[in-house]
This record gives C-alpha cells, structure tokens and sequence, in this order.
C-alpha cells in the first residue's frame, strides 16, 4: 500500500492553503491525524508525548509547506516530518527518563506480565516493542504497521535500504524472543 | 503452546495496526496555533541569519588542523565579537563545529532548541567542505548536545565532556556556559 497518494485532493488543498487559504489546512490534518497518531503513539509509547509530536508536525508542516514541491505527496513529506520528530521527541523523553528505558538491571524490575495479564495481547505488544531500541522500532512499525516499501522507509529515515531491511529482520527477531519469554513466564 | 514465527510477528502487526484515537481537540489545536502564526515568510529572517552565521565571521583557523586530524568530530566555543540582538543581554554566541565529510546535511540539537533537528542546521563552511558550523546564542547553563548527521547518525563531540544520560542510544556532549 505505501504511502498513500490522495492526488488531486491533496494536491488542491495544499494549493489552496498556500494561496492564503489556512482553514483548507485542516482537511490535511483530519485526513492524515489517525494514521499518523497511531505511528507517533507506537514509537513513542506515551500518549501525550505522540500528541504533542503530531501536533508540532502539523504545525512544522504548515510552516514550510513551500517546500512541498509536489501537493500530491504531501502525506509522504508530512510522514517524513513526524518520524524525524518524533526521533527527536523520544530522545528528549528519554533523557526526562519518561519512556524508553534501555538499562536492562531496570528493564528487568519492571514488572513481567504475567500469563494473566498476556490476554490483554495489546500491552503485551507495547511492552516488547518498547523493549526495542529506537532504529529497530521504527523500522519494525514503518515496515510491518505502516506498510511501507524499503525505499520509501529510506527516503523518510535517511538510512540505507540494506540497513532498514537488517534493522526490520533484527527487530522481528526480538520481538519473537521477547514474546516467547514472556509467554514462559 | 508456541505459535510459528511468522504467525506471532502477524499477530502483533494485527494488534498494532488498530485504530489509535488522541485527544479530540488536537485538529483545533493544531489550527489555533496555526492561526496564531505571523503571516507566510519569504525568508527574509532566515537569510539574515545565514549572512550572520557566515564562515568569515567565525574563526576557524585554529581549526585547520583538527579537521584535518580529527576523524568525525571537533568542536570550538568561541565569542564573535557582535552580540546576538534577539537573545536575552546574559546570552553569549557560541560556534559549534563538527566535520562530517560525508554528511548531506548536519544538525546542532540539545537541550537548547528542545531536541529539534529542523531548528538548527548547520553550514557547510568555504574553506572546507567537510566542515559544519553553526552559532546560537546561549544563557548562563548547561547543555547536553550532540551532532545530527543526515538525520540519523547521532555524534557526541570528541573535544566536550561526554553527557552519561545518553539512555536513547544517542550519544552526547555537555557544554557549560558561565555567567559574565
């Protein structure tokens, strides 16, 4: 599927926002905010943390939508926004120690869910993705959730296609031991 | 009772692929801040702040030689001359400089422009290519940094004292600027 060309409707309402039109802009953001709330929300792990990163990309993106050279991309270049704020918004709440811990003597206090709590699949899901590190993540989610081709992943990261597709492989790879294990507890 | 592998992977794409819903004021919120916002430039500020941030109004001779030596990264704190006239009367201009001979595009980011990576981009100076510099005015405080390379590649600086809260898998450097 990639990422979605809307075409003429995309391409119409940036023309029309860019001729002064700024209440044309809010179709964008309606049209793009669930999909890419879901992405900021997966990668970051905190609800207010995505929230506030969609909203600077919006923002960003209304900003220097003059160098959208083609209206009929926007959603890719709008895309390409929000991963790299949201690298930039994960490393900021890491160093609040909000979010990502990668410590693993802290990783393993936290605690395991148990069988129990392993039917409620989605925070399992989240836990063990949040257990990646960033690249791994990012790469998993645009690949796998957002279904993404390697070289669009590549235009939106700056990472090389070999490298995207080894990050994807390594990600998949520990998010099935990081499974199982916690379905042995 | 294992699942096969990619029967597991596909039931975690299942799950993470559902509908997430935030808050429904953020359409509003993104429009208000929008409309909040002074009218389109067309770079004028942007300009200015390129022909400040030119290489011949920084110092780098002394620097010739590290970027000739050093492999990734060097930087230098200096005081132009020139205040910087929107930064508050305790702020002091400081250069950063990195050499990235391969770099695309270079950022600064820390703690003094929120981690942001769009807010400033580094310049390519005249002399060397491979040399990236840029200068902001900072307050009396201290700052973790690091060096964005082509958007991904995250570099401390060789020359500053490394940051240890570097938990994000991004490595980064402290700069501490003292009061007049």
């Amino acid at each position: 599927m990639g990422i979605d060309r809307v075409g003429t409707s995309d391409v119409e309402a940036v023309r029309r926002v860019l001729g002064g039109d700024t209440d044309a802009y809010a179709t964008l953001v309606a049209r793009y905010r669930d999909r890419l709330a879901r992405y900021a929300v997966h990668m970051l792990g905190n609800r207010e943390d995505a929230e506030e990163a969609l909203q600077d990309a919006f923002v960003r993106a209304y900003r220097s939508l003059e160098r959208c050279d083609d209206g009929a991309r926007f959603g890719a270049w709008l895309y390409g926004i929000l991963v790299n704020r949201c690298r930039t918004t994960g490393a900021r709440a890491a160093r609040r120690g909000r979010v990502f811990v990668r410590d693993e003597a802290a990783l393993n206090g936290v605690a395991h869910p148990s069988a129990a709590e392993q039917t409620e699949g989605e925070d399992v899901v989240r836990w063990a993705l949040a257990r990646l590190t960033p690249e791994y993540r990012e790469a998993f989610l645009l690949k796998h959730v957002e279904d993404l081709e390697y070289e669009e992943m590549a235009q939106l990261t700056g990472a090389g296609v070999s490298a995207l597709k080894m990050r994807v492989k390594r990600a998949r790879e520990q998010l099935q031991a990081i499974l199982r294990e916690a379905e042995r507890v | 009772m294992f699942e096969p592998d990619e029967e597991l992977i596909g039931r975690v794409v299942r799950q993470l692929r559902r509908p997430v819903t935030v808050d429904a004021g953020l359409d509003a919120r993104v429009m208000e801040q929008i409309a909040r916002l002074p009218a389109r430039r067309t770079g004028g500020l942007r300009a200015t702040w390129r022909w400040i941030i030119r290489p011949r109004t920084i110092r780098l001779s002394p620097l010739g030689a590290l970027a000739i030596a050093a492999v990734f990264v060097a930087v230098v704190l200096w005081r132009p001359d020139r205040p910087s006239s929107p930064a508050p009367a305790s702020a002091r201009a400081f250069g950063f400089v990195v050499v990235a001979p391969r770099a695309a595009t270079v950022s600064l980011v820390g703690d003094f422009n929120d981690w942001d990576a769009a807010r400033t981009p580094m310049q390519r100076t005249r002399k060397d290519e491979s040399v990236w510099t840029t200068v902001i005015p900072l307050t009396p405080g201290r700052y973790r940094y690091a060096f964005l390379v082509d958007g991904v590649a995250w570099l401390a600086d060789p020359a500053a004292p490394a940051a240890r809260d570097d938990e994000f898998g991004a490595p980064s450097s402290v700069v501490t600027v003292g009061g007049s």
